[in-house]
């Protein structure tokens, strides 16, 4: 079968007398992988760089004739992210937290990640704005400020953290249940989550809401992560998903305490096989020497109390939301650390449907995003998992699901939860597939799919994964043989949700706007200057 | 045993991490002149910037270096085993995590020298820079095993995170001298600067000389005889001890002798 | 022709107050409102200065004569690429957007990178870099703060907008301004009977047991009271120390002792001691518990802990603090940034580096390491030799020993106006006020980013810092590729450092100096 680019397009056919052909026979071809959720660029994230020179030393990369300089490890600079993500056959990545407030910044930085498409999620759970017209039962209000929202920060999508939780924070508490009431807002967590699935259901957004639980990380949590899946169901309309929950790893955690600590991936795997309403992304944990880093500010305390961490960085922003930076090495000797490993691969594992879960490593908090062909490994290789298995801990070994697990992953089905399934998810029709009309955004890795046994010889493999063949970016080779030849800036994506009526911005708003930050209206939203390729999507909002 | 002589003074630093025992074991004279190097900005050869000789009667040292190395950084990085000798001043991070064998200067020696050092030994017949056997920026994981002796006084924040291994001052020490070490032992034996073993949650500090001023989150613990330095060694007292960084729920101990520091008899009350 | 541009951000601090009412007439500002009075210094009558350079200049004999555009960029280029180790200074005064080029060209010329918050707050950054930092920006300590404890600083001076629009005389949405308490303390003090007899009532409500400071007042009976209260703790009593509710003096050089003490104090542990930095300990525990009392508490401090003996420790130690404070309440730290893009720099940096300042890349990748590659440590062991300065003027503030070394080897500076150090330099460009004349992007002190306007024109062929840079960087390149292909048909002999012979100017460091 033949592949036709043309214009940075897939096409039908091409006049092939003076075309460039790629010989890809007996090598493996994907669609560009698509990141659901990577925290690459942002205040909190360049936060996490600023504070671990520690890091940093151990992975240096020197400058060539075409590519910037840069450091790793868990945090690359931007311009090594894109290389990194490119080298890997990764067209697009979303990065999923952005204060509103910090939103230039996040963009400033998006423009230094080359390589790649990017969009970013704002962070709008705990906006006092949503918070108060949610509480009222305004919604169609609440819809009009969010469409506000999402064009004044050129985002693609509404992120929740912690509902209720991030706003108790900033007198440093937190909700631990659905039902919690968010002090000084007179709702509960479970309005904000059903009230912003309705309002994001009412703006036709192209991916569902963005949401990391209420008690992340804590043991017991998920069944709060299943109150939270049935408390979407009322919005279910049956025709699309709904909701998206990331990182579920973390917050699949069963038994009552940490010495107790064990999975609870089953229970969340089976409510996911039974219902049809959600998607999930996993958030494996990789055994890095990593930071972890959310916008769940209290979760992050709660991690620092813990013990044994040496810097612990909170950083709330008014009215909006908070944040939180920890360092932290994943080792594969510890129980609970284990365990976690083990409940990202039994979720992924366990749940049929592939178009319902996606990988990620919620970079850099469960492990650092070239750490993917570790992740690819072990769900299309059980010698892999077995592998890995035996070195760890002998207490999470005895609790781990995995030695009952068959399933291997095809590569089809790799394509699914790593470009395919995401492209759905997140509403990019021209993305995720090699049909006609898509981006020419195509990988090449060095896999013969019908001489290699992936499952047996799962480390050239895994090497194949991390170093491609070729990745094509809009039609142009960016990396050959895994060496970047290209450095195009790649593309930022933004939502300009167009509301029947816009939201009401008279002297009122500007005024209430006033009291609540402490910028002024006409020096809030992104400017245009602070997009350096934009793309720009728009959207019928039925409000 | 290589000699190495610079051929010019040098105006900017040099970064010569090769200039290592393990780096020129079982190389020809020939490789090693073309191991590369930096000068400031300019990529360049050691044979560029140095005179290099081979003596191969002579096997230990393995390395000499004779002449102003004041500028040059890295000497001795990482290394396991052999033994450089450097007769005249050494640049900053020489012997940085050293990992076994020795290093002796003849001369003065820059920062971070034995910074995050493993295993083995460092002689400095010289005074020795700030961050001597301290780790590099935001790390909290010191040098953990070896020896350092300095036979001058060293500058401020010298041991910070010390894990373990004993360094030996025979001058006198700056500020922040073992700052948040875990375990070792630090060993004065002339004056110590304000702020000693702040932050401290381990290991022992003995001074023989005054201290400026004590942290006052420390509290006096016992006075004692004397002291054990290493399995060989004893510092006769007697000391005021003292337990701390009590803000960090420390036990780590600071060893004042009691005949220079007249100023702690007020703590005798709480004994 | 007059205009009124609103919502324009000043372009002085780290405050980056962005409600300005700024009017324009004939391409000059001529009014301004909202602003503080360094802000009115500089946007009303400081950038219109007389000092203002308007063409590039290059020493020629001695003597800064003026060139063209080209020769100057030519010359600059050329000693950048020349020098074995230049050093590239400055860029706290600029936009992002111009920071972004200076990180390209450091990488291209292999050069050390370094900027003035080496000399300001960088002890802060390395603070957070050992031990992290619990913060908010500055609307949510407006909105929650109930103590709010300044910390060797002293914004009514430096920071003049500081308390008025985001700490204690400000109305948030849980705590208001302590304004009218402010002024009820003045009119008290006004009247000479209720100050004696609020003190006779006090001294009778307080404990009479409790040891007397020659230095330090006890603690008011106030700091019990609910809502906002301010504290400053500083060497001497300043203006923000007048309006404060309490005033802690402490001893200079002691801040890290109170620090250590202080965590003792909240984490209820005894000290030996009976006072530290010249305070008495029973001050201090009746300090700590105001602290956890406090519903939200904030402190910030200034370059009286970052460059006071400790330096970063000291913040280290603050942060600590603070860290222990949030086991038992809400507390957050923020440093009082000093220039208006100084964060941003860091930014930058940072992003494109993985370190916010104190650079070198003379390996091919970045480098890190305050002491080793910051500016005052590197021309102090005479170890680059050449430098660029950009939107700073060291002329002014750095010491004798690091400038004379910097005077002994060819010195670019890109500056707006004569400062001491643009008197000094070898090739002199002209660039245009950021801020006034050029928009960019600035961070403000707690790291949120806000768009710079340009109210007014420049003057007729200065150009932005931006592109001078971009010019310059070009230029390196084209010098570079020549200098590739020379090298390859004959090898090119090793050059000793050119040193500068300037007598008249080695005079003028004299005096800047001393």
């Amino acid at each position: 079968m033949d592949i036709a680019i043309k214009d940075g397009k897939i096409v039908k056919k091409v006049n092939e007398s003076n075309a460039k052909i790629i010989d890809a026979s007996g090598l493996t071809v994907m669609a560009g992988g698509v990141d659901i959720h990577s925290h690459i660029a942002g205040s909190e994230v360049n936060l996490g760089r600023m504070i671990r020179p520690d890091d940093h030393v151990k992975d240096v990369v020197k400058k060539t004739a075409l590519t910037r300089s840069g450091t790793g490890y868990s945090i690359p600079s931007t311009y090594v992210t894109g290389y990194r993500y490119s080298k890997m056959g990764y067209t697009t990545v979303m990065n999923p937290s952005m204060a509103a407030m910090k939103a230039k910044h996040a963009h400033e930085e998006l423009n230094d990640i080359p390589l790649i498409d990017k969009a970013s999620f704002t962070l709008l759970g705990d906006w006092w704005f949503a918070l108060e017209n949610i509480a009222k039962g305004d919604l169609e209000e609440c819809a009009r400020l969010i469409a506000w929202m999402i064009r004044g920060t050129r985002s693609y999508a509404i992120k929740i953290v912690n509902p209720g939780g991030l706003e108790s924070w900033g007198f440093g508490r937190n909700v631990h249940s659905l039902d919690d009431e968010v002090p000084n807002f007179c709702l509960t967590p479970r309005d904000i989550i059903t009230g912003m699935a309705k309002v994001n259901t009412m703006l036709n957004m192209p991916h569902t809401i963005h949401l990391h639980t209420n008690n992340l990380g804590v043991p017991g949590n998920y069944k709060t992560t299943i109150d939270t899946m049935r408390a979407l169901e009322s919005v279910y309309q049956g025709d699309k998903p709904i909701g998206h929950i990331t990182h579920i790893q973390f917050s699949s955690f069963a038994g009552d305490s940490w010495a107790h600590f064990k999975s609870g991936a089953e229970e969340i795997a089976n409510y996911l096989n039974a219902h049809n309403h959600m998607t999930v992304d996993i958030g494996q944990v990789t055994f890095a020497d990593t930071t972890t880093m959310t916008a769940d500010g209290p979760f992050e305390f709660a991690l620092y109390e813990l013990g044994g961490h040496n810097k612990w960085v909170n950083s709330d922003v008014e009215t909006e939301a908070s944040g939180g930076i920890i360092p932290f090495h994943f080792k594969k000797k510890n129980a609970v650390n284990a365990i976690q490993w083990s409940i990202g691969l039994e979720l992924s594992l366990m749940i049929k449907d592939p178009w319902k879960w996606f990988m990620t490593t919620d970079h850099p908090n469960g492990g650092p995003f070239f750490h993917y062909p570790r992740v690819f490994a072990w769900l299309y290789s059980r010698k892999a998992r077995e592998a890995t298995l035996k070195k760890c801990n002998k207490k999470a070994q005895k609790k781990s699901l995995l030695p009952t697990l068959d399933r291997e992953y095809t590569l089809y089905e790799l394509a699914i939860v790593t470009r395919a399934g995401t492209a759905k998810a997140l509403g990019l029709k021209n993305k995720g597939h090699l049909g006609v009309g898509a981006e020419a955004d195509v990988s090449i890795y060095n896999i013969n799919p019908e001489t290699t046994d992936i499952a047996q010889t799962y480390k050239p493999v895994r090497k194949a994964f991390g170093n491609a063949a070729y990745t094509i970016k809009d039609g142009e080779i960016v990396v050959k043989d895994a060496e970047i030849v290209a450095t195009p800036p790649g593309r930022t994506m933004w939502l300009d949700v167009q509301t029947k009526e816009p939201c009401r911005i008279d002297e009122e708003m500007k005024r209430k706007f006033k009291e609540y930050w402490t910028i002024e209206f006409d020096n809030y939203p992104v400017t245009d200057h602070y997009i350096k390729v934009p793309e720009k999507i728009t959207i019928k909002a039925s409000v | 045993m290589i000699t190495i002589t610079p051929k010019r003074v040098f105006t900017v630093p040099v970064q010569a991490a090769c200039i290592s025992a393990d780096v020129f074991a079982g190389k020809p004279l020939e490789e090693i002149k073309k191991l590369s190097i930096t000068e400031g900005k300019e990529t360049i050869t050691l044979d560029d910037a140095f005179n290099i000789t081979e003596d191969k009667t002579i096997e230990t040292p393995n390395i000499t270096l004779t002449g102003d190395f004041s500028k040059v950084k890295r000497i001795g990085q990482g290394m396991k085993t052999g033994e450089i000798i450097i007769n005249g001043d050494a640049g900053m991070h020489t012997g940085e995590k050293l990992a076994g064998g020795k290093i002796i200067v003849n001369g003065n020696s820059g920062g971070w020298t034995g910074s995050e050092m493993k295993k083995g030994l460092i002689e400095i017949h010289g005074n020795s820079g700030d961050y001597t056997a301290s780790p590099y920026r935001g790390t909290s994981t010191g040098m953990k095993g070896g020896v350092i002796t300095i036979d001058g006084n060293v500058g401020t924040d010298v041991g910070c995170y010390l894990q373990g291994g004993i360094i030996r001052i025979k001058g006198s020490a700056g500020r922040y001298l073992g700052y948040h070490m875990l375990d070792g032992t630090i060993f004065v034996e002339k004056d110590c600067a304000i702020r000693a073993g702040a932050c401290m949650t381990g290991g022992k500090i003995i001074i023989n000389g005054t201290i400026e001023l004590l942290m006052p989150t420390f509290t006096i613990d016992s006075i004692k005889p004397k002291v054990k330095i290493d399995a060989t060694q004893n510092a006769q007292g007697p000391f005021y001890v003292f337990l701390g960084d009590i803000a960090e729920r420390g036990t780590g101990k600071i060893f004042a002798l009691k005949a220079t520091n007249p100023a702690f008899k007020d703590y005798e009350k709480y004994l | 022709m007059t205009k009124i541009i609103k919502s324009v951000v000043c372009p002085i601090c780290g405050c980056l107050c962005d409600d300005l009412e700024v009017t324009v007439e004939n391409n000059e500002i001529i009014k301004m409102k909202n602003g503080c009075a360094v802000c009115e210094a500089k946007m009303v009558h400081g950038y219109k200065s007389e000092e203002r350079i308007l063409e590039p200049h290059i020493r020629k004999d001695g003597k800064l004569v003026p060139v063209s555009m080209d020769e100057a960029i030519n010359k600059a280029a050329q000693i950048l690429t020349d020098s074995k180790y230049p050093l590239l200074f400055g860029w706290t005064s600029s936009a992002s957007e111009t920071q972004h080029v200076g990180v390209e060209l450091a990488e291209e010329l292999g050069s050390a990178l370094d900027n003035c918050c080496s000399v300001c707050h960088g002890p802060s950054v390395m603070a957070t870099q050992e031990i992290g930092i619990p913060t908010a920006t500055l609307g949510q300590i407006r909105h929650r703060a109930d103590l709010i404890v300044y910390w060797a600083c002293n914004p009514w001076s430096s920071h003049p907008r500081h308390v008025e629009r985001y700490t204690a005389f400000t109305d948030g949405r849980f705590e208001k301004s302590e304004f009218k308490d402010y002024v009820q303390k003045l009119k008290a003090k006004a009247s000479q009977k209720k100050v004696a007899a609020t003190i006779r009532r006090t001294q009778v409500r307080y404990q009479p047991s409790r040891p007397q400071s020659a230095t330090v007042e006890a603690p008011p009976q106030t700091l019990a009271k609910a809502g906002r209260k301010m504290i400053v703790f500083d060497v001497m009593k300043t203006m923000t120390a007048e309006v404060a509710d309490y005033f802690v003096k402490v001893e200079p050089n002691r801040d890290y002792e109170i620090f250590g003490a202080m965590r003792c104090l909240v984490n209820d542990q005894e000290l030996d001691v009976d006072s530290v930095g010249g305070i008495p300990v029973d001050y201090l525990k009746e300090i700590a518990d105001v602290m956890v009392n406090a519903e939200f508490g904030a402190i910030f401090f200034g370059l009286g802990l970052t460059q006071s003996i400790g330096r970063f420790r000291n913040v280290e130690l603050a942060i600590a603090l603070t860290r222990d404070l949030n086991r038992k309440t809400k507390f957050v730290v923020s440093p009082m940034r000093g220039h208006f893009n100084v964060t941003g720099a860091n930014t930058v940096f940072a992003w494109q580096t993985g370190y916010p300042f104190a650079l070198d890349f003379s390996q091919g990748y970045p480098q890190y390491n305050p002491g080793e590659f910051t500016a005052i440590d590197l021309l102090r062991r005479e170890d680059n030799d050449a430098t660029l300065v950009i939107s700073a003027d060291p002329g002014a503030h750095f010491p004798k020993s690091a400038l004379q070394n910097m005077m002994k080897y060819p010195l670019i500076t890109i500056n707006p106006d004569w400062n001491a150090i643009s008197r000094l330099g070898d090739v002199v460009f002209p660039t245009q006020w950021c801020g006034i004349e050029q928009a960019g992007t600035a961070y403000r002190m707690d790291s949120v980013a806000i768009s710079l306007k340009k109210v007014v024109e420049a003057p007729k062929g200065v150009p932005t810092d931006e592109e001078i840079l971009r010019r310059i960087l070009e230029k390196v390149r084209t010098i570079k590729a020549q200098k590739t292909t020379k090298e390859n048909k004959e090898p090119q002999k090793e050059e000793a450092p050119k040193k500068r012979r300037l007598k008249p100017q080695e005079e003028n460091v004299k005096a800047e100096g001393d």
